[in-house]
């Protein structure tokens, strides 16, 4: 047996799997998103066409607009304080200094924990009686009542997308900590010797230096925070009043609570179509990144 | 003057770190002592800060009556074994890719396994529900490993061929010549030097597999298949379930991926950076 079909041999086992278990379900996905499946009627499952998209849109519990704005603000929101936060964060790590290394492992731990368990912690923190941030609050005097974070609609997303900046810096200040720790220490020499003040430096120096890595990492999180229920669904299900429900959450929602596979899938077939035409913007951004276009 | 600038500036950094631990810190902080707050404690008005003394009942209950145990080792079967299981496939796969001859068409099955990271996992749990309740595969803890092997094998493969790729043929080749096999290559002279990248890989499937909770909740229905994260949920709308239960349960679930990242942190880092950062 040749060497290249003994190599080739050895990626098979990858390459079923993903066909099995990730190719095909996607298949039946888009099929389901057509037909009148519910799992209290499963003898009468029917080819139904647009039926379920248009029960999605029309809606009135689950107001659709309303899904797809809080799905913008959650990941537009989240974004721009996960980021902000994670490059100020990088930047005071970027130089050495004692116990450097405990304090990053410190701050990085929330990457590895459970977005469901640590949504669930906050959720307690956040309770209208007997959580963290009412007792602060009542203890410096500023609030005689509890409020209800988590109850109330003009809080309740605030709330969740606090938790998901908390949830997200690690991974920002992690990945800029090692591109800024890239920059070529003769740079700065170089704008030192021009006059260029700290500010000048960050700005003509090592955001063009490291720009690969905000776009690349922007890009990529994006997609990510799109697809993350699970701090949502811990600490409210998409309540109240479908004011946290993003369009992640709602095909939860649609499987978990009321059965309806047909659209639950639908809703997946819309996820899906985000992804795909954003998977085309973010391989042409990235393509002009590497000819160094942008 | 300059000397008051640089105490000012250093003084201010201190705060912004001081602040940023805080706030990384207070979940933890807060889940802990509640753990340890007995009923009383739990529901007092105004609230306490500190745990006025450790009480270890939720513990107690969490593990008798609540059959925790069981869900902890449901959960540490499933993740350790998973993880095994994958880590043996995507370094097979990534070592497969990295060294096989035909350019166009590893880079095809690497594209490939690049769209399969698009897809969140639960987009895909209620086909492969459909599936596999038709041959009654589900409420079964294997097969619900090889579906997580299934969700980390292309991350895996696409991160250890990264590394494979950096790795000089020259040695595998002599050994080659000398009438090794390739299984024994690898076994003998490129593993001994990517244990880093295998620590990396590892943790980060160990992670992911003990996180999860959709596919889980859908897959495990009986009581004693459940892992961690579904036993969870299954308490938000169990009555008698306290919040320091809860708490209690929710630091068992939390400290096992802290311990990893704690341990493994280096390799980590160095893993999620890798091909993020312009050499």
């Amino acid at each position: 047996m040749s060497r290249n079909l003994k190599l080739f041999i050895m990626v098979l086992p990858t390459i079923i799997l993903l066909v099995i278990f990730t190719y095909i379900p996607i298949g039946q996905e888009i099929q389901i998103a057509f037909e009148n499946y519910n799992l209290y009627n499963l003898s009468n499952i029917y080819f139904n066409g647009f039926d379920n998209f248009i029960d999605i849109f029309t809606s009135v519990d689950f107001n659709f607009a309303q899904i797809v704005l809080n799905t913008v603000i959650w990941v537009v929101v989240s974004l721009a304080f996960q980021f902000t936060l994670g490059f100020g964060l990088a930047l005071l790590l970027k130089k050495p200094f004692k116990g450097r290394g405990i304090y990053s492992g410190l701050v990085f731990y929330p990457w590895a924990v459970s977005g469901f368990a640590i949504g669930l912690v906050w959720a307690w923190i956040f309770n209208g009686q007997f959580g963290l941030i009412n007792g602060i609050l009542m203890r410096l005097g500023i609030i005689n009542q509890g409020i209800g974070f988590l109850s109330d609609p003009h809080f309740a997303l605030a709330s969740v997308i606090v938790v998901n900046i908390w949830y997200g810096i690690p991974f920002f200040a992690i990945m800029l900590l090692a591109a800024l720790q890239s920059v070529p220490e003769e740079l700065y020499e170089a704008a030192k010797i021009d006059g260029a003040g700290r500010f000048r430096r960050l700005v003509n120096v090592t955001i063009p230096y490291i720009r690969p890595t905000i776009a690349s990492t922007i890009l990529l999180r994006t997609m990510w925070i799109l697809n993350f229920p699970d701090i949502i669904y811990a600490m409210t299900n998409g309540g109240p009043a479908n004011s946290t429900n993003t369009l992640a959450n709602y095909m939860i929602i649609k499987m978990y609570s009321f059965y309806n596979y047909g659209q639950a899938a639908a809703i997946g077939f819309i996820i899906m179509s985000i992804l795909m035409i954003y998977a085309i913007i973010y391989l042409s951004i990235f393509s002009r990144l590497e000819r160094g276009i942008i | 003057m300059k000397k008051l600038k640089i105490f000012l500036r250093s003084l201010l950094k201190f705060m912004a770190l001081g602040g940023y631990l805080i706030f990384a810190l207070i979940p933890l902080y807060w889940v802990l002592i509640t753990s340890f707050k007995g009923p009383k404690e739990l529901y007092t008005f105004p609230i306490t800060f500190w745990p006025k003394s450790l009480d270890i009942e939720n513990y107690k209950f969490l593990f008798s009556f609540a059959n925790f145990g069981i869900y902890f080792r449901n959960s540490l079967l499933v993740s350790l074994g998973a993880s095994f299981g994958a880590l043996i496939v995507s370094v097979l796969s990534g070592y497969g890719l990295s060294r096989i001859g035909f350019k166009k068409l590893s880079n095809g099955l690497l594209l490939a396994m690049y769209l399969t990271q698009m897809i969140p996992g639960f987009l895909l749990m209620l086909p492969l529900f459909l599936m596999l309740s038709k041959f009654g595969m589900i409420n079964n803890l294997f097969v619900l490993g090889i579906i997580y092997i299934d969700m980390v094998i292309a991350f895996g493969t696409i991160m250890s061929k990264g590394f494979f790729d950096r790795i000089p043929v020259s040695l595998e080749e002599a050994a080659l010549i000398d009438g090794c096999g390739t299984l024994e290559v690898l076994y003998r002279i490129v593993l001994p030097v990517s244990l880093p990248a295998i620590m990396a890989i590892f943790s980060f499937f160990f992670v992911n597999i003990w996180n999860e909770l959709f596919l889980a909740v859908m897959f495990l229905s009986s009581n004693d298949k459940m892992t961690i994260p579904a036993a969870l949920n299954s308490f938000i709308s169990k009555a008698g379930i306290s919040w320091g239960v809860m708490s209690a349960g929710l630091v068992v679930a939390l400290l096992p991926t802290i311990i990893v990242f704690a341990f493994a942190q280096k390799y980590i880092i160095a893993g999620l950076t890798e091909g993020a950062v312009k050499e």
